[in-house]
């Protein structure tokens, strides 16, 4: 199978594979990072193993050695160069897979000759709320957002907070994909440890992720039925494209040469059936739409969110569409306004309905795999798995869910997904049962090492916006005056939403934006000082490491500008803190981290797990 | 007595028959055949032959099987006794934005026939609710007003609870918007900062057809040329398929039906021209307001036309319009129609065909001509619908009064031979509506959090209510996202 799509896609693909075989075989040098000898030999004793693909084993041992599992079963002894895990009480499961993510995925920023052409109105796009594509690709004859050859293995980045969170949640490996408008690009699966692009891939690529988001700007399409045109329009020219090159190769005397097209030949392996197209749909007519989008083409086709995707059972089970089902269940999350009108009952469906579409495909026979949707809270993952369980999911079928087939859905089978002499050593190891609403993760093995588990306050992720901050904007153009500004920046969160607040020479306005995982954007008016001043949007997007920001600042008209800032006090979603209750900071300079924080106030933009010493110790 | 009997039977009978009407609009999917239906003693309103008083209607396997007098109901069949009410086709609605996600309009281009109002259906729409409640079975489903050339329309029947695919209108012919004047050249809807785009004048919007024709001509001989030169040489690269110039060639091959929006004389006269020079025909011109001026013209071209009843002022294009307009293009022998591109007046067509008896003095069988038979001509479905005929589809409306009176309601609308709204079955679910919310107020999920939690998705954009009258505010929100 690699080889086939290799061929067809050679330059772009040969890479991606060659990084995995990096990866695997290890050559020297290929990792400094990697530990000595001495510490790469694990053994979990005394556990419940639950292998996945063979019976459970009530009371054995996992052995690990050089990343990959190395013998399992109730009569396997530790060897003696091994680090013993006494696992009395523990369970084992295969390291469990979040089958659709954007980890390790840049944030669009708005930066001009991002968008070829678009100059300044890139920015501007931004305003209307248009999302830009992440990344692009040179010499593409298409526009960004319908540049189906982007390889998520060549923009991921390790790290990060948000793949921190989920390794705390158990996750040990993910499908992820870029992000965009239509053809967003082709996803990878990554193991969520490691510290090169090249040494977390695990397959690349795996599928290509057709959004349904217009491009907007002015561009087409710029309409969900616009984007079903043109992602028609796309697949006919590449079966032309496929044609035209076939005709030219048998006989090029006499015919004009036909374009080569990288965007066009990057859709020829979907066109063969070699690599499925993930579309998101969760309500039954998304699923219907990309059910039929899929026949009219005869594609393979992966339905990603699927809330509803039970409603089309029958011709999911019929077309062999499987289902990466979002654990991002709807709930209410705030208590009703008196002034709000009750929510409509079809939405007080909706929320009830969605922990049973699991047990629905499952019984339906239907292939399906859990992944996160988005959510900003990873204990979700597993606490929502266990709500599926509650309304009707075998436990067996939602372990599988999380293990082997994600594994199968995602081409890593032999890999990844099952506890297997041979596969890749990841694990996830619980005391307590994985539905059980008690457990703790306790230990987390990737690539055959252990991961460090952070405390429960970091565990769920959740990076606190809320608090004063004292920011230094540089709005960047072309202007001699120094574009330094000195501003204050009040914020309060509430889940992911972000409302505030700025103060300085910049005006003084209110302004709102959004935090997920560690990733700020905030839109707030400003004030240009200056002759003709005027008011105008500006957009904060950047991150936020504990108690610092950094990030670009977009501004209409002006070119790209960056911000720095740091937090006064400790974050509490509390008001704002009236600026003369804490000791002022001069601008421009750095509060120190707070003590006695833990997991807070680190100045590294990203924490990858250190190489244990000892084996981690279980934390409560 | 023995009319007491039967009456009695027949309140027996309509009470289980609400039962089942129940069931069935709850199911989704894969029906078996309906029921056979007599609907007795009605007054059949049947627009192609006049009004029947107390006369009989027996619908079999979903089509008008019989109508007339003393027709007796075989086994098993449900009895709906109409004494006192009246029996009209499905109203048709020739111009409709309900039941689509997300915008109405692809406005990036002035020509965007490649898009498809039948990729965004949503059959949930609620809409679709109200409007069989209105006594309305089928729509014309139209992409906005935004470009010259706009998308490809699709023509359903309202199918309420099953999925998109079973609303589709078997064989009705395919059709595609025009737009001519304001909305095309962007008059109102040009925001500062983005770029405005071509046309901007109605000799742009002319061009930009003339110009999309002539492209069409000249794909369909560069295929035409393919195919004849493939046979002998099989050493050709095919053309390119263009899914923008496609469906104009079906219009010069006269498959796919053009409907026109327009306001002023000057530019029906414009696109009959343009039309002519081509070789094809315009199926209607929408809206239409001055088409009073030259409704000759439009009826020469054996084009309809399907317009408001008296709905205008909301623009400059829309000033010179009169309530007189139907009436006036109908005595000028062009097949007209009232439509809604409404959500909300498409309950009420009725009543606004009621108008065109006070304004113009129409008969009261050809104002139901203006919302049946002439919007099924203009759909090119009127082979299926659209009168009380034997062999016709049973797209039916049982009202409590004559239609053209507003103290008519409707009790009951067929969709081939289906209950789709009963309003006795719908007051009583009411109570089961209320009890369901009771208890799904209770789920874990519907309770708010105690504190923290993960955020729903973003919905996907929904248009608002009363954003649907693409003459009135189409493009605003798209041009502001």
């Amino acid at each position: 199978m690699r080889n086939i799509k290799t061929r067809l896609l050679v330059a772009l693909f040969a890479a991606a594979a060659l990084g995995w075989a990096a990866h695997t075989a290890a050559p020297a040098g290929a990792n400094a990072q990697r530990p000595s000898a001495g510490f790469d030999t694990y053994a979990i004793t005394n556990a419940r193993v639950v292998t996945v693909s063979g019976p459970t084993i009530e009371r054995g041992t996992v052995v690990v050695r050089d990343g990959l599992i190395a013998a399992v079963g109730a009569g396997v002894a530790a060897p003696p160069d091994a680090r013993a895990i006494d696992g009395t009480g523990l369970t084992v499961y295969p390291g469990l897979i979040d089958a659709s993510t954007t980890l390790g995925i840049p944030r669009p920023t708005p930066t001009p000759g991002a968008t070829p052409g678009g100059g300044g109105g890139g920015g501007f796009a931004g305003l209307f709320g248009q999302s830009q594509p992440s990344a692009v690709s040179p010499n593409s004859p298409q526009l960004p957002g319908l540049q189906p050859e982007l390889l998520a293995a060549d923009i991921i980045r390790p790290g990060g907070n948000e793949v921190e969170a989920a390794r705390n949640a158990g996750i040990t490996a993910a499908q992820t994909a870029p992000r965009g408008n239509v053809f967003l690009g082709q996803s990878a699966v990554i193991n969520l440890a490691g510290d090169t692009p090249q040494g977390i891939i695990v397959r690349s690529p795996v599928a290509l992720y057709v959004g349904l988001a217009p491009i907007g700007g002015g561009q087409y399409p710029g309409s969900l039925m616009g984007v079903f045109s043109a992602v028609r329009q796309m697949l006919l020219d590449a079966q032309r494209y496929r044609e035209a090159q076939e005709i030219y190769e048998r006989n090029p005397r006499g015919l004009r040469r036909p374009d080569q097209d990288k965007s066009l030949a990057a859709l020829l392996p979907v066109l063969a059936r070699q690599m499925p197209i993930v579309m998101q749909a969760d309500r039954a007519r998304e699923v219907e739409r990309a059910l039929d989008l899929a026949r009219e083409f005869n594609v393979r086709l992966v339905i990603n969110g699927g809330t509803e995707s039970w409603q089309h059972a029958a011709r999911l089970k019929a077309q062999d569409v499987p289902v990466l089902l979002s654990l991002n269940f709807p709930r209410r999350t705030a208590a009703a306004s008196p002034d709000a009108d009750p929510d409509p009952i079809r939405v007080l469906r909706e929320r009830a309905e969605a922990p049973k579409t699991a047990g629905r495909l499952a019984a339906a026979g239907v292939r399906f795999a859990f992944q996160s949707g988005g959510m900003t809270t990873m204990s979700d993952f597993l606490s929502n798995a266990s709500r599926a369980v509650e309304q009707g999911l075998s436990k067996d079928d939602a372990v599988r869910a999380m293990t082997i087939r994600a594994a199968e859905i995602l081409g890593v089978q032999n890999q990844l997904g099952s506890i297997e002499v041979g596969k890749i050593a990841n694990l996830t190891v619980t005391r307590g049962d994985l539905f059980d609403r008690t457990r703790r993760i306790t230990h987390v093995f990737i690539d055959g090492r252990p991961v460090d588990l952070r405390p429960a306050a970091t565990a769920t992720g959740a990076t606190s916006a809320s608090g004063t901050w004292s920011l230094s904007v540089n709005l960047g153009g072309t202007q001699s005056e120094s574009p330094q500004f000195q501003i204050t920046l009040v914020l309060q969160q509430q889940g992911d939403r972000l409302t505030g607040s700025i103060q300085g020479p910049l005006g003084t306005s209110q302004g709102s934006g959004t935090l997920a995982g560690s990733d700020l954007s905030f839109t707030v008016p400003i004030t240009l000082p200056g002759p003709g001043s005027q008011t105008t949007d500006a957009i904060f997007n950047g991150a936020i490491t504990g108690n610092e920001m950094r990030g670009t600042v977009q501004v209409v008209g002006r070119g790209p500008g960056t911000f720095t800032g740091s937090r006064a006090g400790s974050p509490t979603p509390a008001p704002a803190t009236p600026p003369g209750a804490q000791p002022s900071t001069p601008p421009g300079t750095r509060q120190p981290p707070p003590g006695g924080q833990p997991g807070q106030g680190e100045p590294q933009p990203r924490r990858t797990p250190t190489p244990a010493t000892t084996p981690p110790a279980e934390q409560d | 007595m023995k009319r007491l009997t039967t009456l009695a039977i027949c309140i027996a009978l309509v009470n289980s028959w609400a039962g089942a009407g129940l069931a069935q609009t709850r199911t989704t999917g894969g029906q078996a055949a309906p029921p056979v239906t007599l609907i007795r003693n009605a007054t059949i309103l049947t627009v192609s032959h006049g009004t029947l008083q107390n006369s009989d209607l027996l619908i079999r396997n979903g089509k008008i099987a019989q109508v007339g007098q003393n027709l007796r109901a075989p086994d098993g069949a449900r009895t709906i006794d109409a004494t006192g009410k009246f029996v009209m086709p499905g109203i048709i609605d020739a111009h409709s934005h309900s039941m689509m996600d997300g915008s109405v309009n692809e406005c990036t281009r002035s020509v965007t026939s490649m898009t498809r109002t039948q990729d965004i259906l949503n059959p949930n729409d609620a809409d679709l609710y109200r409007e069989l409640a209105g006594g309305v079975t089928s729509l014309l489903l139209l992409h906005g007003s935004c470009n010259s050339i706009g998308g490809q329309s699709t023509t359903v029947k309202i199918k309420y609870g099953r999925p998109a695919a079973d609303f589709l209108f078997p064989g009705a012919p395919p059709g595609i918007k025009f737009a001519l004047g304001e909305n095309p050249k962007r008059s109102n809807f040009n925001l500062p900062g983005l770029q405005a785009r071509y046309p901007a004048t109605r000799m742009g919007v002319e061009e930009v057809i003339r110009d999309a024709f002539t492209r069409a001509r000249d794909y369909k001989l560069r295929w035409d040329e393919y195919r004849a030169d493939s046979r002998s040489n099989k050493n050709l690269i095919p053309p390119r398929r263009d899914l923008e110039l496609e469906p104009l060639v079906e219009i010069l091959e006269g498959k796919r039906y053009v409907h026109a929006h327009c306001y002023r004389a000057d530019e029906i006269l414009m696109l009959i021209a343009v039309a002519d020079e081509f070789g094809f025909k315009i199926r209607t011109f929408q809206h239409v307001l001055e088409g009073y001026k030259v409704a000759g013209e439009i009826a020469r071209h054996g084009a309809g036309a399907s317009t408001f009843a008296d709905f205008w002022g909301y623009k400059m294009e829309a000033y010179d319009a009169i309530p007189y307009n139907a009436a006036v293009m109908t005595r000028r022998g062009v097949r007209v129609s009232i439509n809604s591109d409404s959500d909300e007046r498409a309950r009420r067509l009725n009543i606004d065909a009621a108008k065109m008896v006070r304004y113009g003095g129409l008969s009261e069988e050809e104002a139901l001509k203006l919302i049946t038979l002439n919007p099924a001509w203009q759909l090119g479905i009127d082979e299926r619908v659209g009168s009380i005929d034997v062999g016709k589809d049973a797209d039916l409306a049982v009202w409590t009064a004559h239609p053209l009176s507003v103290y008519a309601r409707v009790e009951t609308t067929f969709v081939d031979g289906e209950i789709f709204f009963d309003r006795q079955t719908d007051l009583a679910r009411r109570q089961q509506l209320e009890a369901e919310r009771r208890t799904l107020e209770q789920a874990e999920a519907n309770r708010p959090p105690a504190q923290g939690g993960t955020p729903p998705r973003t919905p996907p954009q929904i248009r608002r209510a009363n954003t649907d009258h693409d003459d009135v505010i189409d493009g605003e929100e798209d041009n502001q996202r």
